[in-house]
């Protein structure tokens, strides 16, 4: 309703241009909240992913990196029309899983075909369910409609554990890559910030559901294998955050 | 040093054609290392409840919040006094607050490092999280406006005495 400050088309694209530059440093936060706030200025994600297209990014590993990195911000934070956008983009960004060229290390072109596979996911997931948002913030009405309908809301949590695997398995795939290389890229830690928030955000979210599913239904052998996979989830979500915890003390060390 | 740079900034408020309540939300907000007073920011409180001063004052607040790095106190300091209207303002405020929430929600991952590579981006983020922390809980933020009402009665009770 009361929005200020006219951003216009120029502004987005110099600051898409500035936050999937070709050194390997992370992502600008500044550059990238500008893309988020555009898109909620403008109520609308046709812009960004116009001006994505135009980018050239595809002869540059790392940024095409980058831009993953950025895609997956924008649909975490942006508006809601993002995740419908992104949806209707999903071509172009499998090409760009293809388009990564061999030419600086192998590493590299797993890094951005399995990214572009969890975007893909996601993005089909918010497709199917409509009532999340990017950042999985918790909402009580999504809970509320899941156990009123048991079946839809077993679906539902299937479907979040699924999501929540190729996650670990993304996650798994950037911290062997940090392992084998020796000068470690700053870009690439920086992928892991939205990964964190997201599992977190999904983690919650099986909790909540998970609980609510408990007290509506009689049987426990329902769920029983429900709840092994996500214990199964717990330990290794557990295992990625000491993980990540002891590259933050590497970062700050440098 | 800081002569030149209020002497400056009078001569930008009145080039750029501030109003007086915008040159009071800058002055509120500037770069000056001591924070915004609570007179100052009850002043500016004041005005939120008139319709057309209102507009022109989050339109300052509006700026402050997207400005550079480098201003990091700009931001710091738009946040505190955001903070305080939100408490102490007008209804119209907190309804902003509501439609830009994206604005200080994305403010949750503010970085900057000053000459010293001092991390300033830390009190920022802090108080990013608090505020949309409160404006999500309608419960709280109802809870806090009644304590902030009974306050300003009070104390214009006792300087009636």
């Amino acid at each position: 309703m009361l929005s200020f400050g006219g951003h216009s088309n120029l502004d987005i694209q110099t600051s898409l241009k500035k936050a999937c530059t070709a050194d390997s440093a992370a992502p600008k936060r500044k550059h990238v909240r500008a893309c988020i706030v555009y898109t909620w200025d403008h109520k609308s994600s046709r812009e960004f992913w116009h001006c994505l297209k135009l980018l050239p990014i595809q002869s540059n590993d790392t940024q095409i990196f980058k831009t993953l990195i950025v895609i997956h911000k924008v649909l975490q934070e942006g508006h809601p029309t993002c995740l419908i956008g992104g949806y209707k983009n999903i071509n172009w960004l499998e090409s760009l899983g293809r388009f990564s060229n061999n030419d600086t290390t192998a590493g590299h072109t797993k890094l951005i075909r399995e990214y572009v596979f969890y975007l893909e996911q996601k993005l089909r997931f918010h497709h199917d369910h409509r009532g999340f948002n990017g950042m999985f913030e918790y909402e009580e009405y999504v809970s509320l409609r899941t156990v009123s309908d048991p079946n839809e809301g077993f679906e539902s949590i299937m479907d979040l554990l699924s999501l929540q695997d190729s996650l670990d398995n993304l996650q798994r795939v950037i911290f062997s890559f940090i392992r084998h290389t020796s000068d470690i890229s700053e870009y690439v830690i920086s992928s892991l910030v939205p990964i964190i928030a997201e599992s977190y955000g999904i983690y919650k979210f099986l909790i909540s559901m998970l609980r609510a599913l408990y007290r509506s239904s009689e049987s426990d052998e329902v769920i029983a294998p429900l709840k092994d996979r996500f214990d199964a989830q717990h330990h290794r979500l557990f295992e990625f955050y000491a993980d990540c915890s002891s590259i933050k003390i590497q970062c700050t060390a440098f | 040093m800081s002569t030149t740079k209020s002497v400056i900034r009078t001569i930008k408020n009145v080039a750029n054609g501030y109003s007086d309540v915008q040159v009071m939300v800058r002055k509120a907000t500037s770069n000056d290392p001591t924070g915004p007073t609570t007179a100052q920011m009850a002043d500016v409180a004041n005005h939120t409840y008139e319709n057309g001063e209102f507009l022109e004052v989050m339109d300052i607040i509006d700026r402050r919040l997207n400005d550079k790095g480098k201003n990091w106190r700009h931001i710091a300091k738009s946040l505190t006094l955001l903070d305080y209207l939100v408490r102490y303002g007008s209804e119209d405020v907190v309804a902003w607050a509501k439609n830009n929430i994206y604005i200080i929600k994305t403010l949750r991952e503010f970085q900057a490092n000053d000459v010293l590579n001092t991390d300033q981006g830390a009190i920022i983020r802090v108080k990013a999280k608090e505020l949309t922390a409160l404006l999500r809980d309608d419960e709280r933020l109802k809870q806090e406006r009644e304590l902030a009402r009974q306050k300003m009665t009070d104390r214009r009770t006792r300087r009636k005495n």
